[in-house]
């Protein structure tokens, strides 16, 4: 079932990436009828390996080689993505929202903010439409094509009981790519309550058990896992021939086609900046100077409520409850864009982790000998784009590859802090509408999720690194399928409209190989 | 070296080693048990003012210093830095710091909370202590759900005490 292609033969498609873009673009080609090899850096688990351990699958599934940061970041551990077959999609919660189209019109929606690279999406939210419809099906997304919602587990309904008791409406279950019914060969959700360490059933999607093994099944396509990609190699003619990689401590070398990089922002920052030539002295495909510039993630707050009973948060999907009705643009709130409220809910360890940067001592362990009566929400916001926050190259800093160390700098926008200090205060008001003896407003602590905009689409190559189908303005045969895609952020998770866009950069690939262009 | 800085490790070696020769060391290995077991009850002390919660027993908060000193008992860097730690704490009032009256050392702990020491011991003590299966029981959370079939069938929507639906606040 699974292909096998010679390192010489130049029709293969290199996919970077087995994740979300990469994932599902491989898939998509395949299905198409095209030859593809995915490079995948990390290790390939089976459903087998996932336990309902966060310590035991956090050293399983994390990208642990080492990376920097300054500003606000955690200076070690800045992002927190995945080194697996599945990518992140092995960490990720399963939410589904679309981009709204006043936030793909960014730059007309809110005007020009200061300190900002705010633009309008060169995609239009017309454009994408059938795209995110195709992905919701694809990833059986609830509340959408006739797809039950999930069921209200108690953390959703303590966020939906108090959100109602502030006039608050918009609110359900989420649209969830979690199964809410047998689908797909795979299970319901059981509510196991470790969304975020591998879906150990299979319920929520994952391109580990979902693409990876379709596109096998076409005959057309090879994983590779534990491939590192190191090089993309330009022929004579401006174009990539061949992909360079370490496997088992060898270098291998593929010829192919075409290229996509899929790596998660930072390695596909990485990727690039450290492919230097005479034609690309800045990194490979970095013309415009902007390949890692416009780093964006979302903040992710949370508050904590002591409730008045029993809530036992863990055992419910993590982010099945959703508040939209913040997430809207309203100017006289004092900020741009808008924000979701989620349910989330902690371990004791991890809870403790993070209201240990706060403190120690009653203020801590008060909390936590209430844990079985807390309840969790999650503030999710937009992230203007600012072109000092970015990805670099450690100038003399190494990982274990020998490749230099990516060194992410972040700093809050004014108009985040602004919308975090309102969110704040929003979901502490949600909590105590139900009476809670105690409130806990959580930081931005979690290292970034949500990783966007290092390789912008857009119509001016000098003002943007890929062109709206993804593809690189510099190299007519590379491509970028990620988040690193994204002109702005939105006020939403980015996993979705990854996918939406991934499936249509395929269809536009196509076209290109079918009419000789690739 | 101080006698509080010496390691666990090295002191059962010292104590198997003076076993030898009973009568020439009986007064080292006297002192030597006492320093182990200050730093262990200085550890636990520690443990149990950063970490308070009043349904764990003392023996808890023991085991886990001795956990704690077992593993930066590996690596000389950080033991050099926990015993220069315990150092400051011990050095810093009348008595040792395990002997301490819990406000007392509530007080000199707010003084050095921001030493490399404490930190270390702050986030290896919480995955220590709220990765004990005891502490789950106690605080109520229920841990790998998968063989029980997930909490869907096990209350992960049993909530009672809710507000009806359409109340304001």
């Amino acid at each position: 079932m699974t292909a096998r292609f010679n390192l010489n033969d130049s029709s293969v498609f290199v996919v970077i990436g087995s994740g979300a873009g990469g994932g599902t673009l491989s898939n998509e080609l395949a299905q198409k009828g095209h030859k593809v090899v995915c490079l995948e850096a990390g290790p390939r688990l089976s459903l087998t390996d996932v336990v309902n351990d966060e310590a035991v699958m956090f050293e399983k599934l994390t990208w642990l080689d080492r990376r920097m940061a300054t500003g606000k970041p955690d200076p070690n551990f800045p992002v927190w993505n995945c080194k697996t077959v599945g990518g992140t999609t092995m960490h990720w919660t399963g939410a589904c929202p679309r981009i709204e189209p006043y936030e793909m019109r960014a730059l007309s929606t809110y005007g020009p903010l200061p300190d900002t690279t705010l633009v309008d999406w060169p995609v239009t939210p017309e454009e994408i439409a059938p795209w995110y419809d195709k992905a919701e099906v694809r990833m059986g997304v609830t509340g959408k094509h006739g797809l039950p919602f999930l069921p209200a587990g108690n953390n959703t309904k303590v966020l939906e009981a108090g959100a109602r008791m502030c006039g608050y409406t918009d609110i359900d279950t989420h649209n969830m790519a979690i199964n809410s019914v047998p689908r797909d060969d795979r299970p319901p959700c059981q509510q196991l309550g470790f969304c975020t360490s591998g879906c150990a059933v299979g319920a929520k999607w994952s391109t580990l058990y979902t693409e990876i093994p379709k596109a096998e099944a076409t005959g057309r396509f090879e994983l590779r896992p534990e491939s590192m990609v190191t090089g993309v190699n330009l022929g004579a003619d401006g174009r990539v021939e061949s992909v360079t990689y370490l496997s088992k401590g060898r270098s291998v070398t593929q010829k192919c086609r075409a290229v996509s990089v899929a790596g998660n922002v930072v390695e596909t920052t990485r990727l690039l900046l450290n492919n230097r030539s005479e034609r690309f002295p800045n990194g490979l495909a970095n013309s415009s100077g902007l390949v890692g510039r416009n780093y964006m993630r979302h903040f992710t707050i949370q508050v904590m409520g002591v409730m008045p009973g029993k809530v036992n948060f863990h055992r419910q999907t993590h982010l099945a409850g959703v508040v939209r009705d913040e997430r809207i643009h309203k100017p006289e709130r004092g900020f741009v864009g808008g924000f979701l409220i989620s349910t989330v809910p902690f371990t004791p360890e991890i809870l403790a982790k993070n209201m240990m940067i706060g403190g120690w001592g009653e203020d801590l362990t008060s909390v936590l000998d209430k844990y079985d009566h807390l309840a969790g929400l999650l503030l999710t916001g937009e992230d203007p784009p600012q072109l000092s926050n970015g990805i670099t190259l450690h100038p003399t800093e190494r990982d274990g590859y020998g490749l230099p160390v990516p060194v992410v700098h972040y700093e809050d926008h004014p108009n985040t802090i602004a919308m975090k200090t309102y969110a704040w205060k929003v979901g502490r008001r949600i909590y105590e509408a139900l009476g809670a003896e105690k409130i806990v407003e959580m930081g931005d602590f979690i290292p970034a999720t949500h990783n966007m905009g290092t390789a912008r689409m857009g119509t001016d190559a000098k003002a943007s690194v890929c062109t709206p189908y993804g593809r690189t303005h510099d190299v007519a045969n590379l491509f970028v399928s990620d988040g690193s895609l994204f002109p702005t952020a939105a006020g939403c998770n980015p996993t979705l409209t990854i996918v939406a866009l991934a499936l249509r950069q395929a269809e536009h690939i196509d076209g290109e190989i079918r009419a000789g262009r690739l | 070296m101080t006698s509080v800085s010496m390691t666990r490790r090295g002191a059962v070696r010292s104590i198997a080693l003076a076993a030898t020769i009973p009568f020439a060391c009986g007064r080292a290995i006297g002192a030597t048990v006492a320093a182990v077991d200050r730093g262990a009850a200085a550890t636990a002390a520690l443990l149990r003012v950063a970490f308070p919660h009043g349904r764990l027993t003392p023996d808890f908060y023991r085991g886990v210093a001795e956990t704690y000193l077992k593993e930066v008992a590996a690596k000389p860097a950080a033991i050099a830095e926990h015993d220069r730690g315990l150092a400051l704490l011990d050095g810093s009032h009348i008595a040792p710091f395990a002997d301490l009256p819990a406000v007392i050392q509530k007080g000199l702990v707010e003084k050095i909370d921001q030493e490399p020491f404490f930190k270390a011991i702050l986030w290896r003590g919480a995955e220590l202590i709220y990765r004990d299966r005891s502490v789950w029981k106690m605080v109520g959370y229920e841990g790998s759900s998968l063989e029980y079939g997930g909490y869907h069938d096990r209350g992960f929507d049993d909530i009672d005490w809710l507000p009806r639906a359409g109340a304001r606040a």
